[in-house]
């Protein structure tokens, strides 16, 4: 059994469905990429996980059916998610931001704050700065924390890298590679940013308007003629 | 001047606690509620009911007043602002359309005529010369304690700290495990209470009678538009602005008071359509 098992999930939004029929597994400690341009249905993908999106399928962690359970719930469960856009709290302090991260895991709230500090140390020196004045990099920061307060076992992470610096993706690359590696994590990011998403995954799908149309390892869709065209015009 | 000045603070201090309410529910649920000032009508007619007609301690009253505007905060949210799906106009509708019918429930009940509600703390105090009711100054008193309780709250709790993140990002608030439904009915009971027990004070300072609601929602509407979308801070100042104002006109020109506090309103709104506060904080 997988750790996450995705079978079969069509999305929608009223009408119009964005996910069809998207089937693919992750397992428990791997980085799993899903690339896609603009419209894809990435983070629809992400939103049906978190239990935003009405849907129809299954999506199983450890076995457990998290489609019909609400977000509260399924954050309860073990999964964190970075949004694209942060969605972050503007008008409160990276701090409080990072507390209300620990309104399900209260009990951890000391460990994981320590711990979310340690991994981004400019989060504990700007404590009390109101995140609408943050840049990109930092709002990316908080945003991870966030969802790192939740206690999470499996860790969503929307188009990290989005709108931010060269050097500010190294960064977020190296952050998640050491929660990956480090705290045994499982980590599912959705990326337009085809090289790094290559660069950290052992497992990539690749997702266009909604149907997933190929997967396999990085080496493998390096591979591939057609995708290496359509993606890289080589 | 000191006159001014103390009668200011006081009304201010009663003020800041009848507006706070209705900033909660406009900052988490983004609709106003018309029917607000019902509840601190249903606040006031349930203390005189607990506490004067059957004749039980004050405090049993207060607690009274309190609760009916949890049941009827609650009440509005769950019939009413959910299945209307928080659209603002129709739920501004449906909620002024229930303080009509209110007040007419409560003439049926209680007759037309107004209530005196003895005082809820007797006697009378000088301050700094002046000479006040022990009543006010129990009023601005425990409305400020209220607030300071209030803020820390907010601040300090989780609870408080979710009915922030639900006001400033619904859905960041929900991937954090919150349940913004639920933060929305405590929300809507909060404001219940703070609206039932400003309607205890200010009874008990104003008179007591079934068209009541309409002077605290006019004062609870001025604090909003005049101070944003508020936070905690800018609904205690533009309190205190409106609050002033009042006395101030009350003592030189008695006729028009309550007019600059409506002029007030049409003019922040044409000049400053997002209040002297107005950025969406809670």
């Amino acid at each position: 059994m997988a750790f996450l098992e995705i079978d079969n999930l069509s999305a929608f939004y009223g009408r119009a469905q964005s996910l069809h029929d998207v089937s693919f597994d992750v397992a428990q400690g791997e980085i799993v990429a899903v690339i896609g341009t603009n419209g894809a249905g990435k983070s629809t993908l992400m939103d049906s996980i978190i239990g935003m999106v009405k849907n129809t399928g299954a999506i199983r962690l450890e076995g457990a059916d998290l489609v019909g359970r609400g977000s509260a719930e399924i954050v309860r469960m073990g999964v964190g998610y970075a949004p694209e856009r942060a969605h972050l709290f503007p008008f409160m302090a990276i701090e409080d931001n990072l507390l209300v991260g620990g309104y399900t895991a209260r009990d951890d709230i000391g460990r994981n704050l320590a711990h979310v500090h340690e991994l981004f140390p400019v989060l504990k020196e700007r404590a009390t700065q109101e995140t609408s004045t943050l840049s990109g990099g930092e709002r990316q920061m908080v945003s991870v924390g966030r969802a790192l307060m939740t206690s999470p076992r499996l860790l969503l992470v929307d188009e990290p890298t989005i709108g931010l610096s060269p050097k500010v993706c190294t960064e977020i690359a190296a952050t998640l590679r050491r929660l990956n590696q480090e705290d045994g994590l499982t980590i599912l990011i959705t990326e337009q940013n085809i090289n790094f998403a290559m660069s950290l995954a052992t497992h990539v799908h690749v997702l266009e308007t909604g149907h997933l149309r190929v997967s396999g390892t990085p080496e493998e869709l390096m591979a591939d003629d057609e995708l290496n065209k359509a993606y890289f015009g080589t | 001047m000191i006159q001014i000045l103390i009668q200011g603070l006081l009304l201010s201090g009663l003020y800041a606690l009848i507006a706070i309410g209705f900033t909660l529910i406009f900052s988490v649920g983004r609709v106003l509620n018309l029917a607000y000032g019902v509840n601190l009508m249903l606040g006031g007619y349930a203390y005189f009911w607990v506490s004067q007609t059957l004749g039980m301690p004050k405090l049993v009253g207060v607690a009274a007043g309190a609760g009916i505007g949890i049941l009827f905060g609650i009440a509005i949210h769950r019939l009413i602002v959910k299945p209307l799906k928080s659209d603002p106009v129709p739920v501004e509708i449906a909620t002024l359309i229930l303080a009509v019918v209110m007040q007419a429930g409560v003439v049926l009940i209680f007759g037309d005529a107004s209530k005196i509600l003895l005082p809820i703390v007797e006697g009378n105090w000088r301050v700094a010369g002046v000479s006040v009711t022990a009543n006010r100054l129990a009023a601005a008193l425990i409305s400020w304690v209220i607030l300071i309780g209030l803020y820390f709250f907010i601040r300090k709790t989780h609870v408080g700290r979710a009915i922030s993140a639900v006001s400033m990002d619904v859905k960041g608030a929900a991937l954090s495990g919150i349940n913004p439904d639920r933060i929305n009915t405590i929300t809507w009971g909060l404001s219940g209470a703070l609206g039932g027990l400003a309607g205890v004070f200010f009874a008990s300072v104003t008179q007591l009678y079934a068209g009541m609601w309409v002077a605290p929602l006019i004062i609870a509407v001025a604090v909003v538009i005049v101070g944003g979308i508020g936070s905690i801070w800018g609904t205690l100042i533009v309190a205190h602005i409106i609050g002033f104002m009042e006395v101030i006109t009350a003592s030189f020109m008695p006729e028009i008071r309550g007019v600059v506090t409506m002029l007030l309103i049409i003019g922040v709104l044409v000049m400053m359509p997002k209040g002297l506060f107005g950025r969406g904080e809670l």
